[in-house]
């Protein structure tokens, strides 16, 4: 194959692209303008990066200098924020309902008399554990206060007792705890939310994208005459006059389902075999599909670079990291891509392959392991995740970006996406040799 | 699925002609129903694909309950006292334990995910614990990964305190204490948690019942999107305001069976909590679905293509979900997004189906999110009664 018939079937593909794309302000926008506000959304949803002042109630039965201090330490603690004294449970409960507060806390009556006579004084925390997230919270600063009272209160029994203050607190807890949190230590929201959701999002994006710059072709009947355009350059599909293009899109996008008239179809479909089945060349195909594909790439490739610069954190992150994840980014955008093709090609039908698509990546968030983890799936459920691209990435990307790992560590992950990219293109080129050996499927909605 | 609903479309469009005299709403409905059975790929949208998802979400969460996490010790003391954590640490049901040699192991194993984190145990604990000097452990959780290093950090923290627990326990006795408030006394203020509703604290319990709604209206609006843009295609989407509402009932009726499917035969299924006001329920599916049709409606006249409908909104759920206020404080997001987010079904949808089916709320108690699903009825139906006299009033220019 001459090298020079490769690279103009390239060109002329993305021509075609470019000429589509301008027109039809709907598949630019899903290309350029929606991705990029998803990934700007997705960042401002989680600006706040901690989770703060989430509402609580107070029952206090004791009305004790010591319940005062615990309603204080449940004030002072930056996530909570009392909303309100309740009185009674049944007032304290309606508000829970309401979603006015998200758990009571309730200091019985004899607290101070049990805690002054030493014996052990229980708070008692009723959390709306429906909602995890809120109540995960909740239950870890209340725990927390609780665990201060205590000190207090057993540090001072042992001072009273004739201890000295220091050492009255290592006999309270004599082996200490330092609990650290290994990267992302301030618990960021936005670091460990935010920054792997929009991978997630870019990704179903851009299977949907996959689906349908070849979906698109199978469903207008045209991908015989954009194959004839690449390999050939006649009829110059890039060179249409204003007149009759927005003539066309009229035809296309209104009259009729875009279809040309049933004369036209047969006339075109006849052509199409003929040509198709003689000459279909694999190359010219792939470097076709490869220029078709390219505007999606470029952009998505600034909107991943846009991601990325996001997602890292302040405190540096190795080049090395940084690039490793980009091109594991990179892959698994084309490989969605490609996928998308696939599940469209496989079907004969871009609405199929939208259909599947939508199947596969939408949940595929709940499957990669970052907010369930990974370890916790259920066996048969974890197959799944396995078979899913975003599991790995997100692999490579937590432990790239937050858990600064050696390069090393994740390189088999980008080998594994840039394998199946080249099989998913692979396939591609030969679903699409397929398609258009059989005109008469074309058109399915 | 390859063969096109191309009879179809050119028999339909030839009785178009008829559908300028005004269809009444049961016509409108019988119609609807009649094109939804006739269409693979809406129904297929409507019906199938929420069914399967019924089965398909809750999947990954079948454990509900994190444990067994492994992590690793590092036991630089090697004295009976590290020796007894290490045994507690390891008979913690939250815990699967493995001891390596040293950091740069451990952190090895959390970089190819073996581990979610590890304690030290410094060299010369037991000596500074048994001469009274200030003694510590660290525990070392891996902050990329939220659920677990919460598992880690508590489960070692157990593990720890209950031995420390034990000598101070000791001490006391030895100091004359009576024994029995000596080992009470561990904890002078102790935190009992009583978690209300979910009361398991399962994962799949908390998410999957909010995940439903969330999937019953892209599903419910992806496929009227769909069937309005086909129609459009084909010129069939001009009707009356009976007509509309034909069309509306039919769809919604769809997604309220599934709905029901929801309520009554998955949550139960994966023991989830459910149907504490159920009359709440029914009336609250009986509000949302039509007000999630009615947007469908006003979609697929803005697409006006068939297939448009998935390439925009596929990408949609999980931003919505995000805004929802349900897995993420709804104040706490930006002050423009919160009044943003009223905009879409989810956002009074989702807390008001979970208040009702899974908390037991009454109806008075989630009024306002009655009441905001009724408004976005409202708005979206007069936003579509605007779209349909915007498009009578082009035909009669373009005709006169």
């Amino acid at each position: 194959m001459h090298p020079m018939k490769l690279s103009k079937a390239f060109l002329r593909s993305a021509a075609y692209e470019r000429r589509f794309l301008t027109e039809n302000p709907w598949d630019f926008s899903m290309v350029v303008w929606i991705p990029l506000a998803t990934v700007l959304l997705i960042w401002w949803i989680f600006s706040q990066t901690q989770i703060t002042d989430l509402p609580i109630g107070v029952i206090d039965q004791d009305n004790s200098p010591i319940a005062n201090t615990a309603v204080r330490y449940l004030e002072a603690s930056p996530t909570l924020t009392v909303r309100q004294l309740y009185y009674s449970e049944a007032e304290a409960k309606a508000a829970i309902l309401q979603r006015d507060i998200y758990a009571i806390v309730i200091i019985p009556e004899d607290f101070s008399r049990h805690i002054l006579s030493g014996k052990p004084a229980p708070l008692i925390l009723q959390v709306n554990a429906q909602y995890g997230t809120h109540s995960g919270i909740i239950q870890t600063s209340v725990q927390a206060v609780a665990g201060t009272l205590s000190a207090g209160v057993e540090i001072q029994r042992l001072v009273k007792q004739g201890m000295a203050p220091s050492q009255a607190a290592i006999a309270y807890s004599p082996i200490g705890i330092q609990r650290i949190s290994l990267f992302n230590a301030a618990t960021d929201y936005q670091q460990f939310l935010a920054s792997t959701v929009i991978p997630a999002l870019l990704h179903i994006l851009a299977m949907v994208i996959g689906a349908t710059t070849i979906g698109r072709e199978l469903r207008d009947k045209r991908l015989g005459h954009w194959y004839r355009f690449i390999s050939t350059g006649h009829p110059d599909l890039t060179r249409i006059t204003k007149n009759e293009s927005t003539s066309g899109q009229i035809l296309n996008a209104v009259e009729n389902n875009q279809y040309l008239s049933k004369n036209d179809q047969i006339s075109v479909s006849s052509h199409a075999n003929e040509d198709m089945t003689e000459s279909t060349n694999v190359l010219v195909l792939l470097f076709g599909l490869l220029g078709k594909y390219f505007w999606p790439t470029l952009a998505f490739s600034i909107w991943a670079m846009l991601a990325l610069w996001l997602a890292t954190p302040q405190e540096s992150v190795a080049m090395s990291s940084v690039l490793a994840t980009y091109a594991g980014l990179i892959l698994l955008i084309m490989l969605s891509f490609w996928l998308g093709a696939v599940f469209t090609l496989g079907s004969f039908s871009l609405r199929m392959g939208l259909s599947a698509t939508g199947f596969i990546s939408a949940p595929s968030y709940a499957f990669a392991g970052v907010t369930f983890p990974y370890i916790a799936i259920s066996d048969s459920a974890r197959h799944w995740s396995d078979a899913l691209p975003l599991t790995h990435y997100l692999k490579l990307h937590i432990a790239q970006l937050q858990m600064q790992a050696p390069v090393a560590v994740s390189l088999p992950i980008v080998y594994g996406l840039a394998i199946a990219t080249t099989i998913a293109m692979t396939l591609t080129t030969l679903l699409t040799k397929r398609a258009l050996a059989h005109p008469e499927r074309w058109g399915a909605r | 699925m390859s063969l096109p609903p191309k009879d179809h479309l050119s028999s339909t469009t030839s009785d178009s002609t008829k559908q300028s005299s005004t269809p009444s709403f049961l016509a409108s409905f019988l119609q609807t129903i009649k094109d939804i059975f006739s269409d693979k790929g809406v129904l297929l949208l409507l019906l199938i694909a929420p069914i399967i998802y019924g089965f398909f979400y809750p999947w990954p969460y079948s454990t509900e309950v994190v444990n067994h996490v492994p992590v690793g010790i590092i036991d630089n003391d090697n004295s009976n006292l590290s020796r007894t954590i290490v045994r507690y640490a390891s008979a913690s049901p939250q815990l699967d334990t493995q001891l390596f040699l040293n950091e740069q192991q451990a952190k090895e194993a959390i970089w190819s995910d073996e581990i979610a984190g590890y304690m030290v145990i410094p060299s010369g604990l037991e000596q500074q614990v048994l001469s009274g000097k200030a003694a510590s452990v660290s525990v070392l959780g891996n902050g990329g990964y939220f659920l677990l290093n919460k598992n880690v950090q508590m489960g070692f923290l157990k593990a720890v305190s209950t031995v420390s627990a034990g000598i101070e326990v000791k001490k006391n006795v030895a100091q004359g204490a009576y024994s029995a408030t000596a080992a009470a006394n561990t904890q002078a203020v102790p935190l009992v948690i009583v978690p209300l509703y979910n009361q398991t604290e399962g994962y799949g319990a908390y998410v999957v019942p909010a995940v439903s709604i969330l999937i019953l209206q892209q599903t419910l609006l992806i496929a009227t999107a769909m069937l309005i843009g086909t129609w459009y295609e084909q010129r069939r989407h001009a009707t009356s305001i009976r007509g509309w509402l034909g069309r509306i009932a039919a769809l919604s009726m769809f997604s309220f069976i599934i709905g029901c499917f929801y309520y009554g035969w998955t949550f139960e299924l994966h023991h989830y909590p459910r149907g504490q006001n159920m009359i709440g329920s029914l009336l609250f599916l009986l509000l949302f679905c039509p007000t999630v049709a009615t947007l469908g409606c006003v979609l697929g006249l803005w697409f006006r293509q068939r297939e448009r409908s998935m390439q925009i909104l596929i990408f949609s759920s999980l931003p919505m979900f995000f805004v929802s206020g349900y897995p993420w404080p709804a104040d706490q997001l930006p002050t423009v997004l919160q009044i943003i987010r009223w905009f879409i079904p989810t956002t009074p949808g989702i807390n008001t189906s979970v208040q009702l089916n899974q908390m037991g709320a009454s109806i008075s108690q989630v009024s306002t999110g009655f009441y905001a699903l009724a408004a976005l009825w409202v708005f979206y139906f007069a936003l579509l009664m605007w779209v349909r006299w915007h498009d009578t009033n082009k035909a009669l220019k373009t005709v006169s």
